[in-house]
């Protein structure tokens, strides 16, 4: 049996017919071609797969194709527009603030999302904020830089 | 003068990673291709009495099943004692025994339910220090028939690597000594856990033979070479493309995942095989740290002068030895440390055990080492009541100092790092008491590493009609950010600009051979190849527009694409030039191979070359910790950690590779740790082995030291291996400053740290 799905994706209304025993992790990657989503254990304990929906960061491993219908879905590749890098894009490229970049899309995208909340985010709540994705590199300094970074501008 | 060397100048890899762009080895995927799953072995040690994969090949979708017997070949780097799938026995709970490929993953682990393997369970050896006695299981019954490289076994035992070292005379050494400091200490298995799990695509082709596999690794020709003996045909005949690494830290460089996308390929009638591993597959079925148990004795003089030191080190391969023969000697030499000391003596034994593969991690076994050398130093501290700091720059090595075999060593800024990571961590004051339950203390400790001597590199480079410039060589970028030091050292020794050149990813088959992007060798190897071709590729663009300007060449200089006379009159552009010989050159291209077999500074003692390195690595880090005496639990406050890398090519990356490294060792020392049943892995999964978080890390300063190293390009040497090993003896050292409790056994945890604190009230 297959389900479909009206989800919009980084501003482009698709209708998707799925496998719901897919996770909307694997829907994306396996279907939709949007790699730039990465799975680093499937099972919600790393966090590299954040996307936000509907404007939140989730972990899109434990969401099921079928919760994400009717859902406006943000992947790291709906960020840049014509090749012009948002402004957390640019300071992560500033500061140097990936190494591998596997966690990196799951890192800009949470941070993106809170600063959307509010341009003037307490670094300790951007801490916690961040602190379900794991960077095995140990960017964590200068992904913090990146954010003091917008945050500076932006205030 | 340079333009981009020494230039904080943003990584070139950027913009691929911020956009999702970049492609790793998990996100490749082919059309047509078959999925594969792996049975494992439930037991650490059984024989496999038979194997029925009948119903699972009848499964729906089921294209392939593959069995240890249908590859009876056997790999490994320096004892050839692995092989694809396990054959009559397993060793691990977590060992292939059966590979299945089918049309969906899914399809190809339902088949796994189906297969029906019958076992004999045998008696497990779970325990390094039991694998010793003389009655103990054997693991590996015919090592004494395995092909080997020169290293000392011992036949009909567990031990799979001998190496003995002694210089002076160390008894008479401590007899002499005023104080003899004794400990022993240990360092656990822990697993890289790089996000990226392991994962390729393997596909046969049966009309040459040849394999091509995708994959994501470290060590090209290497694994390229193992999986060539696991299959029985001349290394070039397997063919690997390299996608973008997510993390390696010493782990991507053993046939892995590759071993059953290749096994599986083997039988598929040309059909691309994906194997992508699960976490629990990666955590426990892939490999992990050495673990070591050190004793570790020093004499010293009451001055603080040290005099003698005896080291006895048993290291755990696990079932088979993948690249840890190499660990148990060259991380055995270095448990001496970054010290001048007269006499010594080191034995280091490894044995097999039935637990998971062991291997390379950062470091090479430096980790280990360096926990046990900084502890003792600072027991030895404060035995004789000398300060932490001044008792190693008392005893460390200075610019020109003798390493254990004589060579003579060159650029050696030890004596900085110490200096200035105590000044940046406010040594001598400390705030003890912040609050009643809690403490504060002050750590310091060093490290010292070689790095794999000799190798080589050899590079390629293209200068295109359109003034672009294509680095070819088999340098993987393993997140350390060495395509940007790579290009940067080509841009300036062709004198273009940065933004023109490119270096493409690593395939075996087009890029010449290199060492590993391992044991922090490739600024320094692949830089000085880049170099030499770099500097003939000028030459040719001079002389060309010396024929066209009919000037001597000699006038001329290029930089950032741009030639000018010696007086710096612009004379024409690089693209210009280029443009005017179009049809007549189409591009310039020149290779060079760099080699530090021949060089002058690895003179040493006769017969002792061998353990010489072209650089020596220097990192000291000074920890402040608060520890909550309620509780156990350790709160890091800072880390100040200063590194000798020769000249930082560009201090944004070395930045990083020192930050990354304090992060990693402080989330080993504090975080990390397996719980084991009978050999079994009981915390397979990333919720219960902890990895820091973005929560768990202080201010981190990262220090560059510059002590220039003459043959090095630009002077530099390398950086990503030493920073993560200094960081558990600093925060150990810390607590025991705080509270006066010394852990001796890694990791550090607050269950220990309470036990020890009981027995010092019980005192």
């Amino acid at each position: 049996m297959m389900i479909d799905l009206d989800v919009t994706i980084n501003g482009v209304h698709r209708h998707i017919t799925t496998d719901p025993r897919l996770t909307l992790l694997e829907v994306l990657r396996e279907q939709v071609l949007l790699t730039g989503t990465k799975e680093g254990c499937g099972v919600g304990e790393c966090g590299t797969c954040v996307v936000l929906a509907d404007g939140k960061p989730v972990t899109s491993c434990l969401i099921l194709a079928g919760d994400a219908d009717g859902v406006t879905i943000e992947t790291v590749e709906g960020l840049a527009t014509d090749g012009v890098l948002t402004e957390m894009q640019q300071a992560f490229v500033k500061t140097g603030a990936f190494q591998c970049g596997f966690c990196t899309p799951a890192m800009v995208l949470t941070a993106t999302a809170i600063f959307r909340e509010n341009d003037n985010p307490d670094i300790e709540d951007v801490k916690k904020a961040l602190g379900g994705i794991l960077c095995r590199c140990g960017a964590y300094p200068k992904i913090l830089e990146a954010v003091i970074e917008v945050k500076g501008e932006g205030t | 003068m340079t333009t981009y060397v020494g230039a904080r100048v943003p990584r070139v890899d950027s913009v691929e990673k911020v956009t999702g762009g970049a492609v790793y080895g998990v996100d490749v995927a082919m059309p047509g291709m078959l999925h594969g799953a792996v049975l494992r072995s439930p037991y650490p040690h059984a024989r496999i009495v038979s194997i029925d994969t009948s119903a699972a090949l009848a499964a729906p979708g089921v294209e392939i099943v593959v069995t240890g017997r249908d590859f009876p070949l056997l790999f490994g780097a320096a004892i050839k004692d692995q092989p694809f799938l396990a054959i009559d026995r397993v060793r691990y709970v977590g060992e292939p025994v059966v590979a299945v490929a089918a049309a969906s993953e899914a399809q190809a682990q339902e088949a796994l339910d189906l297969i029906r393997v019958d076992y004999e369970e045998l008696p497990a050896v779970v325990d390094m220090r039991s694998a010793l006695d003389p009655d103990a299981p054997l693991v590996h019954p015919d090592l004494h028939t395995y092909k080997r490289g020169p290293n000392d076994i011992v036949p009909h035992t567990n031990i799979n690597t001998l190496y003995t070292y002694e210089r002076g005379d160390v008894e008479a050494g401590f007899a002499a000594a005023d104080v003899v400091v004794e400990g022993e200490y240990s360092a656990h298995a822990i697993s890289h856990v790089a996000l990226e799990v392991h994962a390729a695509i393997a596909q046969y082709d049966s009309g040459s033979g040849g394999y091509t596999l995708w994959v994501s690794t470290d060590r090209p020709f290497l694994l390229r070479n193992e999986l060539a003996a696991g299959l029985g045909v001349d290394s070039s005949r397997v063919r690997l493309i390299v996608a973008q690494v997510g993390g390696s830290f010493g782990a991507k460089g053993v046939p892995v995942a590759e071993a059953i996308a290749v096994a599986l390929a083997r039988h598929s009638g040309g059909r691309p095989v994906k194997v992508e591993f699960t976490r629990e597959e990666d955590l426990v079925a892939s490999q992990l740290r050495v673990p070591a148990i050190m004793k570790l004795k020093t004499g010293v003089n009451r001055n603080g002068l040290m005099v003698a030191r005896s080291a006895e080190v048993l290291w755990d391969s696990g079932a088979y030895t993948a690249y840890t023969v190499g660990v148990a000697i060259r991380g055995s030499q270095t448990i001496i440390g970054p010290y001048r000391i007269p006499d010594l003596k080191i034995l280091s034994r490894q044995v097999y055990t039935n637990k998971s593969i062991t291997g390379s991690y950062r470091g090479y076994g430096t980790t280990q080492v360096t926990w046990a050398c900084e502890t003792q130093m600072d027991e030895i501290a404060v035995e004789l009541g000398i300060d932490p700091v001044e008792i190693r720059l008392m005893n460390g090595y200075e610019e020109g100092d003798a390493y254990l075999n004589g060579q003579i060593m060159r650029s050696v800024g030890l004596r900085e790092t110490i200096e200035r990571s105590a000044v940046e961590i406010g040594w001598g004051s400390v705030e003890r008491e912040p609050a009643p339950n809690l403490r504060r203390g002050k750590g310091i400790a060093t490290m010292i590493k070689p790095t794999m001597t000799p190798s080589s590199s050899n590079v390629v480079i293209n200068l295109e009609q359109d003034g672009r410039v294509t680095v070819i060589c088999a340098a993987p970028e393993i997140g350390s950010g060495q395509d940007t030091v790579l290009a940067q050292i080509a841009a300036d020794a062709i004198g273009v600009p940065l933004s023109d050149v490119s270096v493409p990813a690593t395939d075996t088959l087009l890029t010449p051979y290199n060492g590993p992007v391992a044991s922090s060798r490739t600024t320094y190897h692949m830089g000085n190849a880049i170099l030499d071709a770099g500097g003939e590729i000028r030459e040719q663009v001079l002389s060309l527009a010396g024929e066209v300007l009919e000037v001597e060449p000699e006038t001329l200089e290029m930089r950032d694409g741009i030639i000018c006379d010696l007086d710096g009159e612009l004379q024409i552009t690089l693209k210009d030039l280029l443009a005017k010989f179009y049809g007549e050159y189409y591009s310039i291209t020149a290779g060079a191979r760099f080699s530090s077999a021949n060089s002058p500074l690895l003179k040493a003692d006769p017969g002792e070359e061998w353990m010489s390195s072209i650089f020596w690595m220097l990192c000291t880090q000074a920890a402040e910790i608060e520890v909550d005496t309620d509780t156990g639990v350790i709160r890091v406050l800072k880390v100040a950690a200063a590194a000798d890398v020769g000249k930082a090519i560009n201090p944004m990356t070395v930045e990083q590779q020192i930050e990354g490294g304090v992060v990693m060792g402080l989330s080993n020392g504090i975080l990390e740790g397996f719980s084991y049943d009978n050999g079994r892995i009981e915390n397979g999964n990333l919720a219960d082995y902890k990895v820091a978080t973005i929560m768990d890390i202080p201010p981190i300063v990262p220090i560059i030291v510059e002590s220039v190293h003459d043959e090095a390009p630009y002077g530099a040497k390398g950086v990503g291996e030493p920073a993560a090993a200094a960081t558990p003896p600093a925060i150990a050292n810390a607590l025991y400053d705080a509270i006066g409790v010394r852990i001796r056994d890694l990791p550090i945890t607050p269950e220990k740290i309470l036990k020890a604190m009981g027995e010092l009230e019980a005192d």
